[in-house]
């Protein structure tokens, strides 16, 4: 098992890898750090502004060759990923914003999975009646909502709720206040900004694993183990939850781990419309100021959370279902 | 899902009374006579969600042909004298933005050009997709190894990244647009649609063709691409609801269609500053987003239960 992981694990760095670098050099070709420094006043020289990007490794005169080199050396010795054209250091603004999307992230995808999947069963032991009906209405609405919808929808209801009630309840811009002191004080302030922006990303990402649950525990629903579980005396239920819902919540788990990239780039909506300083917002950012090494960094961070999505799917795989073997 | 109205479903000439038998087989002899198409037709009405989806549609198409001939106002010019009136104000239907703009020519322009972007995208992939995967799928061996290959490098790519890249460099162009989306969007479905066609590779008529010595193209384009006819209908609805999606997502942070030029997800942008002094901004290009999306959603899943030979969702027919 271990093996068999190790060789995924090699075959997925090469591609991330060469998806990095074929992103540094199309970076290069289409950003131009220069012009963040025309805005300037005093106005600078052409001279001025390339000896400033020279500091930066960014110099649109250096052949771009050596400036791969001086970038890849810098990565694979110190792990230094670069500097922005303004001269703040990407890893520096990584490690804090991986931090901050995660949290956002990870529990909307727990919530999304657990109601998710409850919902699925619910529904397809419930087939064609109302319930049913309506919870499948619901969903296939939400799954094809845009998430800036979801999240400007889920802001105006804050922002009506705040004004009925006179204080603000629920907060719709940051991560915390910027006064709150104390363990407590910064945990409840986190706790209460982080409801809205993780209720529009459960909003969007649910509906996935509702209609996939339900569509396969249907197909499982109806199949001879499941009967011969009844006919031992099990009830209808138990039948479900321990014979039904075990088989068919394997591609459940496989989807759950090839969805972390794309709620990662639905994230970008989300924190660009709550004002959250995560990945999406420094993608966003990367490309607006013409940021070439941060824009390379959030394609590796990209890549890297697919491959990672991608082992943990065979892993859960294995693990659940036990016709598959790994010698 | 089985919307089984009994004057449709064939059990209900069933109490027939038992001297009408030469009748009654003449009837199922008739029946059995039903063209694919009206089988096909038969399955879709019967789910009504999806003829909602299909009139739903429509009536969006209709509005965004029909709509700039209602208005004296262009989506372009700004009207100074009222700058973000409510709907109903000053001869504006559902009022102006901030900058004086009518919000209804802005809204069945932005429609237009969101529809115009999702259908010729997902009409682009499904080609490019239906053609790439049959290719690799009829050749087999070391080319189809290096088609393969190439598919799984494009997954890999950041394509969000490079789309916004390559889109802010050409200054929001919905053509350019066009063509990134279509690029980094065929991938996953070329690859479906290739596991699909190995085992039409080896049917008899692909096989009789071959040996006969028919053109590889000649047998792709006639014998391979028409048997999964169904499934690139269905992945082309589903493909417009999707770059529906991407095409405002894009267009929200500033990487797709830009000023002067209007898309649902500029609209939805526009208004994100204005939520609770300015909201019909918001809501008016969020509804016609969703419903876009649910409608070809809708559409998309009546199909596959109409075209699908298995599917027992549909009823009988």
């Amino acid at each position: 098992m271990l093996r068999y992981i190790a060789r995924k694990a090699v075959g997925w760095f090469l591609m991330i890898v060469l998806a990095t670098n074929l992103t540094y050099f199309l970076a290069n070709a289409f950003l131009k750090p220069a012009s963040n420094y025309t805005a300037l006043r005093p106005p600078r020289t052409p001279a001025q502004i390339n000896h400033s990007l020279a500091l930066y490794n960014l110099n649109p005169n250096t052949p771009v060759l050596d400036r791969w080199w001086h970038w890849m050396s810098g990565i694979v010795l110190h792990f230094d990923w670069g500097r922005s054209p303004t001269g703040g250091s990407v890893n520096d603004q990584v490690a804090y914003r991986i931090l901050v999307s995660g949290q956002l992230v990870l529990g909307s995808t727990i919530l999304a999975i657990v109601f998710g999947v409850a919902l699925g069963v619910y529904t397809a032991s419930r087939q064609y009646k109302f319930s049913d009906r309506a919870w499948q209405g619901l969903s296939v609405l939400s799954f094809n909502t845009p998430s800036a919808v979801a999240a400007l929808a889920v802001v105006l209801g804050a922002i009506a709720l705040n004004q009925a009630l006179g204080t603000t309840l629920l907060p719709v811009a940051g991560a915390q206040n910027p006064d709150v002191s104390g363990f407590w004080g910064v945990f409840a302030s986190r706790f209460t900004h982080a409801i809205l922006p993780t209720i529009s990303l459960t909003f969007i990402s649910y509906a996935g694993y509702h209609l996939l649950q339900r569509s396969l525990l249907l197909d499982h629903i109806n199949s001879d183990y499941v009967r011969t579980a009844r006919a031992k005396g099990l009830t209808r239920q138990q039948a479900i939850y321990r014979h039904g819902l075990r088989t068919s919540i394997i591609p459940v788990a496989t989807q759950v781990a090839f969805a972390m990239p794309a709620l990662f780039t639905g994230a970008v909506i989300t924190e660009t419309v709550f004002a959250w300083h995560g990945m999406g917002e420094y993608f966003v950012k990367t490309i607006s100021t013409n940021d070439v090494h941060g824009a390379v960094a959030v394609a590796a961070f990209g890549a890297l959370m697919t491959a990672i999505g991608a082992i943990l799917a065979d892993v859960v795989i294995v693990a659940l279902d036990p016709r598959i073997r790994v010698s | 899902m089985a919307i089984n109205t009994p004057s449709h479903g064939p059990e209900t000439d069933s109490p027939l009374p038992p001297d009408t038998e030469g009748a009654h087989t003449g009837e199922t002899g008739r029946r059995k006579r039903l063209s694919p198409a009206k089988l096909y037709l038969r399955r879709f009405t019967r789910n009504r969600p999806a003829l909602a989806g299909l009139v739903l549609f429509f009536l969006l198409v209709l509005f965004s042909i029909v709509g700039p001939f209602l208005t004296h106002w262009n989506y372009q010019e700004a009207d100074f004298t009222s700058l973000s009136v409510a709907p109903g104000v000053d001869g504006h239907l559902f009022g102006t933005n901030g900058a004086g703009n009518d919000t209804y020519a802005q809204l069945v322009h932005g429609l237009s050009r969101s529809i115009i972007i999702a259908v010729s995208v997902s009409l682009l992939t499904t080609t490019i997709a239906a053609l790439f995967g049959t290719t690799a799928a009829y050749f087999g061996g070391k080319v189809e190894r290096a088609m393969l290959g190439f598919v799984h490098f494009l997954l890999i790519l950041p394509s969000f990244l490079i789309i916004a890249l390559v889109g802010t460099h050409y200054r929001g162009q919905w053509q350019v647009l066009v063509v990134v989306l279509t690029v980094f969007g065929w991938m996953l479905t070329s690859r479906v649609i290739w596991s699909l066609a190995t085992s039409l590779r080896e049917r008899e008529y692909v096989m009789a063709a071959r040996f006969m010595g028919v053109s590889p193209l000649r047998t792709i384009l006639r014998h391979l691409v028409p048997n999964i006819g169904s499934l690139l209908i269905v992945t082309f609805t589903l493909g417009v609801a999707s770059t529906v999606q991407a095409e405002t997502a894009l267009s929200f942070i500033g990487f797709g269609v830009k000023q002067p030029d209007v898309s649902l997800g500029t609209m939805l942008a526009d208004g994100q500053h204005t939520l609770s002094t300015a909201p019909w901004l918001f809501y008016l290009p969020a509804v016609m987003v969703v419903l876009l999306t649910v409608a070809m959603a809708l559409i998309g899943d009546g199909l596959r239960d109409a075209l699908d030979p298995t599917s027992q969702s549909g009823g009988r027919a």
